[in-house]
């Protein structure tokens, strides 16, 4: 007999048992004493022996019993049984026999010695129609459940169904903020001991960044000085959550009180991985790149434990080395000793990028990776920029690359460049020409500079150092020549001390249509500089007597103008 | 870019040929050169490098001797490098330049 519930109008002493279920129904409770409650109280208001529920599980689509008094819990497929019948058609089930009844399961009975009359099987369905489980109740006093029994039981379900729902939704949330709470604890202590503030390094600069995955990844980086060193680290511990979260931290603080003690690179590796080879899980390692650069000798030595590829940018091939790893990821497995660290001279204009897998493994949405030649492309493109810009540049990068594909994995980066600069003192003489020239030549060599800008800056370096033996007699103080790399091009600044102003940018203008009688060959060469420059800026400083002149040129410029010629002076302020 | 030493001579049809580097410290060999020179005198500079305001000097002071007697520099085989120079400077006013052909 299966029958749609309230037919029946109910009377006040049920509206005031299921009331007051209800209200009990409203209190906090945890899910197991709100099966209790419910249980009691269906048996309660329906007068009833024993009340079991079956809890539905969506993801299985199976029906679970959590609670049945002095049952242990059960499991069985949505559509199985008097509970799984009603579980599907949604609708009370009331079995005056069960015996006689082929869906009834009796080995319940046989395992608990109990034997089961009739029993109403009730739907708990919430507000949002959503099926929560179902009731039982066995075993009226007295009789079997009636068409009354059905309908006050159907009200009953009903805030049962609610009130279940509430506990099972609350739980879910409280256990979702507990692990949210756990991993942003993991993520704040991993966060915490990142370095604040780079070292500052004459002729370098560092540029580090850390983008963190949704989830917590296991990357951290240090840039710390060490005596004249530069002690630069990158981890990446295998998977994600807590765990790899806190075992870098932990190898990031070993590293530091290693080299803290005075260890060289070599031994506070071997010394870090077999600590971590002991503490972390079998299952468990960190990739990681710990290098040392010697700031005076533009020495970088490093032991990469599986992290890579390390690449080193050389400004004067104007192409990538890559650098694989020199020794097995930290922790795997205890290290009796190490082969030599790889080591790289750092020239000008030279970079060291140390980057974590999440950028090399970045997807896009159709799921290709970005890649080394990409990142290659990227950095080739800013590497006349600051470190920080380089890295921005990567970010931008992945970020169009990957169109709104989800970030896997933590973004971790150590990015180490020097300077494209080189200067050089020459003597106040006219024979110190020669040295000029050979000074710019291997200049252009070795910051990459576009070969064809070598005409108009030769012209600068030898008109204006003629300028300075000429006019500067009362000066004994070598002239320095700066030479650095910009985009698409070279700065040059000329520095003359202990002299008095000349501002080349005010000289007087040559009259290049006069006719031949009234030319001179004075003043041709300032004018020549200015022509042939995209800028010209002179600063003197009256307290020091310097002079400092700033050019600047550009293979899109004016220098290499060309045919495009005729059209007003340089850029200077006259 | 290949430095070459600068140098200054009469080649086989009777054109002075200049080559390498016409700087501040080589003007003076060019001036001694071109001092002994008279006439309509072609100058191939197809082979210069590199010419700053003293190689200019040079070129000028020489210009306006021939000048006074009638004669002349013709210029030829400037390349890119030193035409821009010789228009920033105005020179192509100054000199015959004759075309690359």
């Amino acid at each position: 007999m299966e029958t749609r519930a309230s037919r029946r109008h109910l009377d006040a002493n049920d509206l005031e048992a299921i009331l007051g279920v209800t209200q009990k129904l409203a209190a906090p409770f945890d899910l197991s004493t709100m099966l209790t409650e419910v249980v009691a109280a269906a048996k309660q208001v329906l007068d009833a022996e024993r009340g079991s529920v079956w809890l539905y599980e969506a993801d299985s689509d199976e029906l679970v019993m959590e609670v049945a008094t002095g049952i242990a819990p059960v499991r069985i497929p949505c559509g199985t049984g008097l509970a799984g019948a009603c579980a599907r058609s949604r609708s009370i089930i009331n079995v005056p026999d069960c015996y006689a009844d082929p869906r009834f399961d009796s080995r319940i009975d046989r395992a608990t010695g109990y034997r089961t009359r009739c029993m109403l099987t009730l739907p708990l369905v919430d507000h949002n129609n959503v099926l929560v489980g179902v009731m039982q109740v066995l075993n009226k006093r007295g009789g079997a459940f009636d068409a009354d029994d059905e309908a006050l039981a159907a009200a009953l379900a009903a805030q049962c169904a609610v009130a279940l729902q509430r506990v099972r939704m609350t739980g879910a949330l409280i256990e979702g903020e507990k692990m949210r709470q756990a991993l942003e604890m993991a993520r704040e202590v991993q966060m915490s001991t990142l370095p604040v503030a780079m070292p500052v390094l004459d002729g370098y600069d560092i540029g580090t960044a850390f983008r963190p995955a949704e989830l917590t990844g296991g990357d951290t980086y240090d840039v710390s000085r060490v005596d004249g060193d530069v002690v630069l680290v990158l981890g990446d511990a295998t998977g994600h959550g807590i765990a790899p979260a806190l075992s870098v931290t932990q190898m990031q603080a070993m590293l530091r009180l290693a080299f803290a003690m005075g260890a060289d690179l070599a031994t506070a590796f071997v010394h870090v991985n077999n600590r971590l080879a002991d503490t972390l899980a079998d299952d468990r390692f960190i990739t990681a790149f710990v290098g040392m650069l010697d700031p005076a000798s533009h020495r970088l030595r490093f032991h990469s434990g599986g992290q890579g590829p390390i690449l080193h940018y050389v400004a004067s091939r104007d192409a990538f080395d890559r650098h694989g790893p020199t020794s097995f990821p930290l922790g795997a497995m205890p290290l009796a000793s190490l082969p030599a660290p790889t080591e790289l001279a750092m020239a000008p204009g030279d970079i060291l990028l140390v980057l974590s897998d999440g950028f090399y493994e970045q997807v896009d949405p159709d799921d290709a990776c970005f890649g080394e030649a990409r990142v290659c492309e990227i950095v080739r493109a800013a590497r006349n920029a600051p470190s920080a810009a380089i890295i921005d540049a990567l970010l931008r990068g992945i970020d169009a690359f990957a169109a709104g594909a989800d970030q896997q994995d933590d973004m971790t980066a150590v990015v180490v460049r020097r300077a494209a600069r080189v200067e050089a003192r020459f003597a106040r003489d006219f024979a110190s020409l020669a040295a000029l020239v050979a000074f710019a030549e291997d200049a252009f060599a070795r910051l990459a500079i576009d070969p064809s800008l070598r005409t108009p800056v030769d012209l600068a370096l030898e008109e204006l150092f003629t300028n300075m033996v000429k006019y500067g007699t009362g000066s004994r103080a070598d002239v320095t020549v700066a030479m650095a790399a910009i985009d698409g091009g070279v700065e040059v600044t000329m520095i003359d001390r202990d002299v008095a102003a000349f501002d080349p940018t005010r000289a007087p203008p040559v009259d290049v249509e006069a006719p031949i009688e009234a030319r001179k060959p004075g003043g041709l060469g300032v004018h020549l500089v200015r022509r042939m420059a995209d800028s010209v800026e002179y600063e003197y400083n009256s307290e020091s007597r310097e002079s400092r002149i700033t050019l600047r040129y550009t293979r899109h410029g004016r220098a290499a103008a060309g045919a495009a010629l005729g059209d007003g002076g340089a850029d200077v302020r006259d | 870019m290949g430095e070459r030493m600068f140098a200054i001579e009469r080649d086989a049809q009777g054109a002075v040929v200049a080559s390498g580097r016409l700087d501040a410290a080589e003007a003076p060999k060019a001036q001694a050169f071109l001092d002994g020179v008279s006439g309509i005198v072609t100058l191939d500079l197809a082979a210069l490098d590199y010419v700053s305001s003293a190689g200019l000097g040079v070129l000028l002071k020489t210009q306006k001797r021939l000048m006074a007697s009638g004669g002349r520099l013709r210029l030829v085989g400037l390349s890119p490098h030193l035409r821009d120079i010789f228009v920033y400077s105005g020179f192509d006013r100054l000199f015959e330049i004759v075309p690359a052909g």
